[in-house]
């Protein structure tokens, strides 16, 4: 018979769940850097990051790294793709990659004590993948064609690509997607990926699962003459910023779901301090509360227009930062009001901020930044980029912020050449 | 090693062949191999500047795949071969003596595709059909309820 007091307590459960011991160490396991945080408490599952320096900014052929993105976990010496397919089902995991400007991750999900399974399928990703032509034929380029279509087709992805392009032109400006008109062939994969795989280029994440026995399996995994030792061939340009203007007609033959839509967007060429952090929620955007617009003045500016939005973002870099605003709205003219307005509150943002403004906006800061730790995603985009920097995860510190380092953050960021990509009705639209 | 009707009939749309028990023995391979040539001589496929793998059924979704795959080079000689073959064919003549396929250059470029393609379906179908251990060491137990009884008393 159960009793009640066998039972564990919520609280406590509660409590250790909470208790994560996140160790900011990492550690060097057969020459590849690992890192692993440990749940304690309920969890069952775990899951392995590999993180590779191979983003869209190294590629050496326009639309390389989409397609790598996408040859992994296809055929290699030890298992075809189907293997790997089903086998990951028999063991009830996920297995994903993802694509951003800088890296390239490759995740398996699963359930606790798999670990030494996944290790070994993304080991053998890297060391023997076959990069077979019919595969780039049958099973790669129509899902890279259809991704790309897909971003293509959504204005705010589209617009932020292009804000990239015109931002910073070489390296971090190269699009994420592959391009129809760039083909790229078996050979510029081979290449690409021969660079890319290499140990120093590559850094293991695990959640639920400690540091030690990760780099244990690591140094297993990854020891037996797998990724090519040396270092990586891939390079990129030190990154600049331009700044500049397009104007995209919106497709007519898009779904109703894409709105024209402005992005609006300053660009540094160093890493994002806490400042603009804090000045991101400042700005505002998104409400804290469900059926009120909030305080902040871009959602106050949105509210005026039914249907629209304004969102400020900041895209972190390891060497630059892209800051500004989303602004969409159902139709070009009413979009046109609201651009002009939000390009109003962008020039005069940080300045005359009330001190409670910035506590609450340096409230939010702080919880977005611990609560993006909390899941895979953000767990993976915090440390992969700390791994290959030194190798130790800080969580940012928002006690130096004030209302004047925001300001002057701001002045800062405001004197360079605004980015402004317009995409809908562009006789409608406005000049920046 | 495969069962003997199982190499012979098991080559999808290869058709039935002998070849792949042959090859598993050197000495019947070694006396077989000139009457394989022979054979390929007699059959005037050579004389009309076709390889053997230009003869291949093509009208199977196996083969339309391994067709598929082949690169730019080899479907642009394939179609040559075969309007050069035909047009000999109606003209009822062989190709001028120095143009015949020699032995060395009838290359088998479609067979190793035709065979990656019924290795992959093959595989397919094993998947599609395996039962996990698991389940079966399930079943088994349930079979034999009184057995795991005794053994836990």
């Amino acid at each position: 018979m159960y009793s009640l007091a066998k039972l564990p307590k919520g609280q406590s459960a509660l409590k250790t769940a909470l208790k994560r011991s996140v160790s900011s160490k990492a550690s060097p396991a057969g020459g590849v850097s690992v890192i692993g945080f440990e749940n304690k408490g309920p969890a069952a599952t775990s899951s392995l990051t590999v993180a590779i320096k191979a983003g869209s900014r190294f590629e050496s052929t326009p639309g390389v790294a989409h397609v790598l993105k996408n040859f992994a976990f296809k055929a290699t010496a030890n298992a075809s793709s189907l293997r790997t397919a089903r086998e990951t089902e028999l063991y009830g995991g996920v297995l994903s990659a993802g694509l951003t400007r800088e890296h390239l991750y490759l995740t398996a999900e699963f359930l606790r004590g798999d670990e030494e399974h996944f290790l070994s399928v993304l080991a053998s990703v890297l060391s023997s993948s076959q990069f077979h032509a019919h595969e780039l034929k049958e099973l790669v380029l129509p899902v890279v064609q259809s991704e790309a279509v897909s971003a293509q087709s959504s204005p705010v992805e589209l617009a932020l690509d292009v804000a990239h392009n015109l931002a910073f032109r070489k390296g971090l400006g190269y699009s994420l997607y592959a391009s129809p008109h760039y083909p790229v062939t078996i050979e510029d994969v081979k290449t690409f990926a021969q660079s890319a795989f290499s140990k120093n280029n590559v850094a293991v994440i695990g959640s639920g699962i400690s540091t030690e026995s990760l780099s244990q399996v690591v140094s297993q995994a990854f020891g037996s003459g797998s990724a090519a030792a040396g270092s990586s061939g891939l390079k990129t340009t030190s990154t600049s910023y331009y700044g500049g203007e397009a104007r995209i007609p919106l497709d007519i033959h898009a779904p109703a779901t894409s709105v024209p839509t402005v992005v609006i967007a300053y660009g540094t060429t160093s890493p994002a301090g806490p400042e603009l952090k804090v000045l991101k929620q400042l700005l505002g955007g998104e409400s804290s509360l469900k059926w009120t617009p909030g305080t902040s003045p871009l959602s106050q500016a949105a509210e005026k227009v039914p249907g629209s939005s304004a969102k400020a973002f900041l895209l972190p870099y390891s060497d630059a930062a892209l800051f500004g605003v989303v602004v969409s709205a159902p139709t070009s003219p009413q979009l046109a009001g609201l651009a002009k307005e939000v390009a109003q509150i962008l020039k005069s943002a940080g300045s005359g901020a009330k001190d409670e403004e910035v506590k609450r906006a340096i409230a939010k800061a702080t919880f977005a930044d611990a609560s993006a730790s909390e899941t895979l995603q953000g767990l993976v985009a915090n440390a992969g980029p700390a791994l290959f920097a030194g190798g130790e995860i800080k969580s940012e510190s928002f006690s130096g912020v004030s209302a004047s380092s925001i300001s002057k953050a701001a002045s800062e960021l405001l004197k360079s050449k605004p980015t402004v990509v317009s995409i809908g009705n562009v006789n409608v639209l406005p000049y920046a | 090693m495969p069962s003997l009707t199982k190499m012979i009939f098991g080559n999808g749309p290869l058709g039935p062949s002998f070849a792949p028990f042959i090859r598993q023995h050197p000495g019947i391979q070694k006396y077989w191999a000139r009457w394989s040539n022979f054979y390929k001589n007699a059959a005037g496929y050579r004389q009309k500047g076709y390889l053997y793998d230009d003869l291949i059924v093509e009208e199977t979704p196996q083969v339309q795949k391994a067709l598929s795959r082949l690169s730019a080079k080899q479907r642009y000689d394939r179609v040559f071969r075969m309007r050069r073959g035909l047009t000999q064919s109606m003209a009822h003549k062989n190709l001028p003596k120095e143009q015949w396929v020699k032995a060395d250059e009838d290359v088998r470029y479609l067979t190793p595709l035709i065979e990656q393609v019924v290795a992959e379906e093959a595989e397919r179908a094993e998947w599609d059909y395996m039962t996990v251990e698991k389940i079966q060491q399930k079943r088994a137990e349930k079979r034999n309820i009184f057995s795991k009884r005794e053994g836990t008393h």
